[in-house]
């Protein structure tokens, strides 16, 4: 290989035939004068342009299209030379760092000697090392081309801000599980919010027996054996759920909060009482309808109850997780959109109250297609306000453009599924982790469950792995009418 | 099929590639065109009615040679040269070639003599005719050895075929350095005793009448045709031994000077044509056979980057870039050497 130029942070080397070098690989640029290498990683392979190539082909190609029959005598084995030159490549290469006694820095300002330096390939291996990405909490994410394992901290999702994004049927959710899976293992605690019942199995192996996180997933199905009494909730979370779920407007809000104080004083909050509340408050009619039909809506629910003990599911399990490290899976499957929402309002809104109070330590945050059941204001608020309390989301979605622009710009890391849309993919490019032309070029060739790795868990340098397998029971499968 | 010939062209080119091992060249590529350099006395004129042409299709293979010469690189003591051929048939509707080569030569003032010689040895023990060239200047040696090849090319056709046509590249004139009379003759002999016809075609002609390039003059007639020309003189030593015309095969603008073998009667002269305008794809005038033998036989500039890297790689000849000396003094006003 042969540096053959440099623009900006890209790096331009010739490859012969003999040099199998491809996209995602990294190669090292060794100026042994200065000291000093480069690590550049390759984004993509294209043909060198030969001259003379052009006529090559359309030489062999004279009879209407078919190849023209002949032999050819060669006597000094001229061919295999032509094809050497004919095949040659160049591999368009962005800088990632620069090596410098046995240090890494993210620098790219020098320029290596083009006609002194050598150039080889770098096992990733030996750039993980180098890079020293697999740290104390290690995560095995799959294999690398080279075979390899690709580990990561989980302390790199520690107060971080996550997406998995990629195509249909690339394997997003078998990563997040992996994920949940490993965090468990450490004793985190995970909420998912789960909106096609993916995560119910977590605890169950692929034939169908317990397996070591059995006890760890908590499954909680709303209005079924998760329900809420009104007097766990504390008035900010309701008035959540009321504003922000069922659109409540401000003038009624304010007079829910009076009746609200009012039942409290009385230590009256119950569903009954609280109807007859607004039956009876001295209001304005419209006011008393809008606040009628919020109520109608959640005693509907049926996600709310005044049975206490109904109603400790989810106390229960955070406190479990709290010791032992566990997922409470909220099953959203077969929930209506309304009732997702004041679902999710009231998740939130008991994570923050738990936090708050150190109940809670921190929480890793799985969303899956979180703009189905989270309202606008609170994508700002989980990636900033939340994240100071502990919350650590991990947004999982195929739709990349559902989530907002400046996520992307302030994700820590991302995990990139395969991805052909044009449109799909410029939305993920606007992450400001890596440059727009890598993901553009590598994402677009990923096989299924093949990953490209962003971010701080791999300290900013782009890995794809082929993520391993699970024993767990799969679930979430779509259903088919021939299949 | 007498192969003395390749043979001793593979068993030269490494030879004189080993002599040198270890020495410098200047990348430098220089396409070497062939041309004609006949001399003609002023009397050549056209006949004023051409011969209209209708085509022939019984089945008739159409063979053609075509050979290229480059100067690929120069070293200290001489020039790195690339030669190549081709060999071209149609038969019933399908296009067949025999490509061989390249063949690359380093010549030296030191080894000119020794390689030309050894190679025109090589030619005669096939051709029976006793050597008497000298070997060409250095300059002349590029042109000299593909001539060699393409003699031996056009030789192997004409022993080989039966009833076809044999088209070459130029024209049928002999006596001249790189084409000896008497080799010629032989050539078309033996083409004659199997039943061919030979034709040459010539891209280019320094033939004029009355001061106008005869393949410039224009007839009213509708293609394809041929016209006759009388009274072609040319300085000794050189002889034409082919009948001259100029032949506008097809529409469009071109008209090619077509000599064929001037033993063959008129009538089968004519016929020849016709029977290649009945085989043949005719574009431009121009035989599609012949054009494949040149498309094949060209270098393109891929192939002589390889054959670089071939000399560096397999012979030890080290890549030097000596400074132009055109571009170092008179800078964006200086358009290379070559």
């Amino acid at each position: 290989m042969k540096l053959y130029k440099k623009e900006g942070n890209a790096i331009y080397v010739l490859s012969f035939p003999n040099e199998t070098v491809e996209k995602g690989d990294y190669l090292l640029v060794e100026d042994d004068e200065a000291r000093r290498a480069l690590i550049a990683q390759v984004i993509d392979v294209q043909f060198a342009a030969v001259p003379g190539v052009l006529e090559e082909l359309l030489r062999s190609l004279p009879d209407g299209g078919e190849l023209l029959q002949g032999e050819d005598v060669d006597p000094l084995e001229i061919a295999p030379h032509i094809t050497y030159i004919q095949d040659a490549s160049v591999l368009i290469c962005k800088i990632r760092a620069t090596v410098e006694n046995d240090s890494l820095s993210p620098s790219s300002s020098w320029l290596p000697s083009r006609s002194q330096s050598t150039i080889k390939k770098l096992p990733i291996s030996t750039l993980l090392k180098l890079a020293k990405i697999s740290g104390k909490l290690p995560i095995v994410l799959g294999a690398m081309k080279d075979s390899s394992l690709l580990t990561i901290d989980a302390s790199s999702l520690d107060g971080r801000l996550n997406i998995i994004t990629g195509k249909k049927e690339t394997g997003k959710s078998h990563l997040s599980k992996l994920l949940m899976i490993n965090l468990l293992g450490y004793k985190a605690t995970v909420v998912v919010f789960d909106l096609n019942g993916e995560y119910l199995s977590l605890g169950i192996t692929s034939d169908g027996k317990r397996n070591i996180n059995h006890d760890k997933i908590h499954v909680l199905t709303p209005s079924q054996n998760f329900k809420v009494a009104l007097k766990q909730l504390s008035l900010h979370v309701l008035l959540g759920i009321l504003v922000h779920a069922l659109h409540l407007p401000g003038t009624s809000a304010r007079e829910f909060r009076r009746i609200w104080k009012e039942l409290k004083q009385r230590d009256s909050l119950t569903l009954h009482e609280l109807g007859e509340a607004i039956r009876n408050w001295n209001c304005n009619q419209q006011v008393r309808d809008a606040l009628f039909s919020r109520y109608h809506t959640l005693v509907n629910s049926g996600f709310f109850t005044d049975n206490v003990a109904e109603a400790a599911l989810l106390e229960e399990s955070l406190l479990k997780a709290r010791e032992e490290g566990g997922a409470i899976v909220i099953n959203l499957r077969n929930t209506s959109t309304i009732d997702r929402q004041i679902v999710v309002e009231h998740i939130l809104g008991r994570l923050v109250e738990s936090l708050t109070n150190w109940k809670l330590k921190a929480v890793f945050l799985f969303a899956e297609e979180a703009h189905l059941y989270l309202r606008e204001t609170y994508w700002d608020d989980i990636v900033t306000r939340m994240r100071h309390f502990g919350i650590f989301t991990t947004f999982i979605t195929n739709q990349p453009d559902t989530i907002r622009e400046n996520i992307y710009r302030q994700a820590d890391n991302i995990f990139l599924f395969n991805f052909t849309n044009e449109h799909d993919l410029d939305v993920v490019s606007r992450a400001s982790r890596v440059d727009a032309e890598t993901v553009r070029s590598i994402a677009r060739d990923l096989p299924p469950h093949n990953c490209l790795v962003l971010g701080k868990v791999v300290r900013d340098f782009p890995i794809v792995a082929n993520i391993k397998a699970m024993d767990v029971k799969t679930m979430g499968e779509t259903r088919l009418f021939f299949g | 099929m007498d192969t003395t010939l390749p043979h001793q062209f593979t068993r030269l080119s490494l030879y004189s590639l080993g002599r040198g091992h270890n020495h410098y060249f200047q990348q430098k590529e220089q396409l070497i065109q062939q041309v004609s350099t006949e001399e003609t006395v002023q009397t050549l004129r056209l006949k004023l009615e051409p011969m209209l042409l209708k085509p022939r299709h019984e089945q008739t293979v159409v063979a053609a040679v075509d050979t290229s010469t480059m100067k690929i690189a120069e070293t200290s003591t001489g020039i790195v040269i690339a030669v190549r051929g081709a060999n071209v048939w149609k038969q019933r509707e399908n296009y067949r070639y025999t490509r061989i080569g390249p063949f690359i030569f380093q010549v030296t003032e030191e080894n000119k003599r020794e390689v030309y010689n050894a190679l025109e040895r090589a030619y005669l023990t096939s051709a029976r005719e006793p050597g008497h060239q000298s070997a060409p200047s250095l300059l002349q040696m590029p042109t000299r050895i593909a001539n060699l090849l393409e003699r031996w090319l056009q030789a192997m056709l004409a022993k080989t075929l039966n009833n076809g046509l044999i088209l070459f590249d130029g024209s049928l004139t002999a006596g001249t350095a790189d084409t000896p009379t008497r080799r010629m003759k032989e050539i078309l002999k033996d083409g004659r005793e199997r039943g061919n016809a030979i034709l040459a075609f010539s891209k280019m002609t320094n033939l004029r009448v009355n001061g106008s390039l005869i393949t410039d003059l224009a007839f009213e007639q509708r293609p394809p045709y041929l016209v006759e020309t009388i009274g072609l003189r040319l300085k000794p030593p050189m002889v034409p031994l082919g009948e001259v015309y100029v032949a506008k095969l097809s529409s469009g603008n071109c008209a090619f000077r077509l000599d064929i073998d001037a033993e063959v009667p008129h009538e089968l002269r004519v016929e020849a044509v016709e029977r290649l305008l009945g085989n043949d794809l005719v574009s431009q005038s121009y035989p599609e056979t012949l054009r494949l033998a040149h498309i094949l036989c060209t270098f393109t500039a891929n192939e002589v980057l390889a054959m670089q890297h071939f000399i560096t790689r397999k012979c030890g000849l080290q890549i030097i870039n000596r400074p132009d000396m055109h571009k170092l003094l008179f800078g964006p006003f200086g358009k290379g050497e070559s």
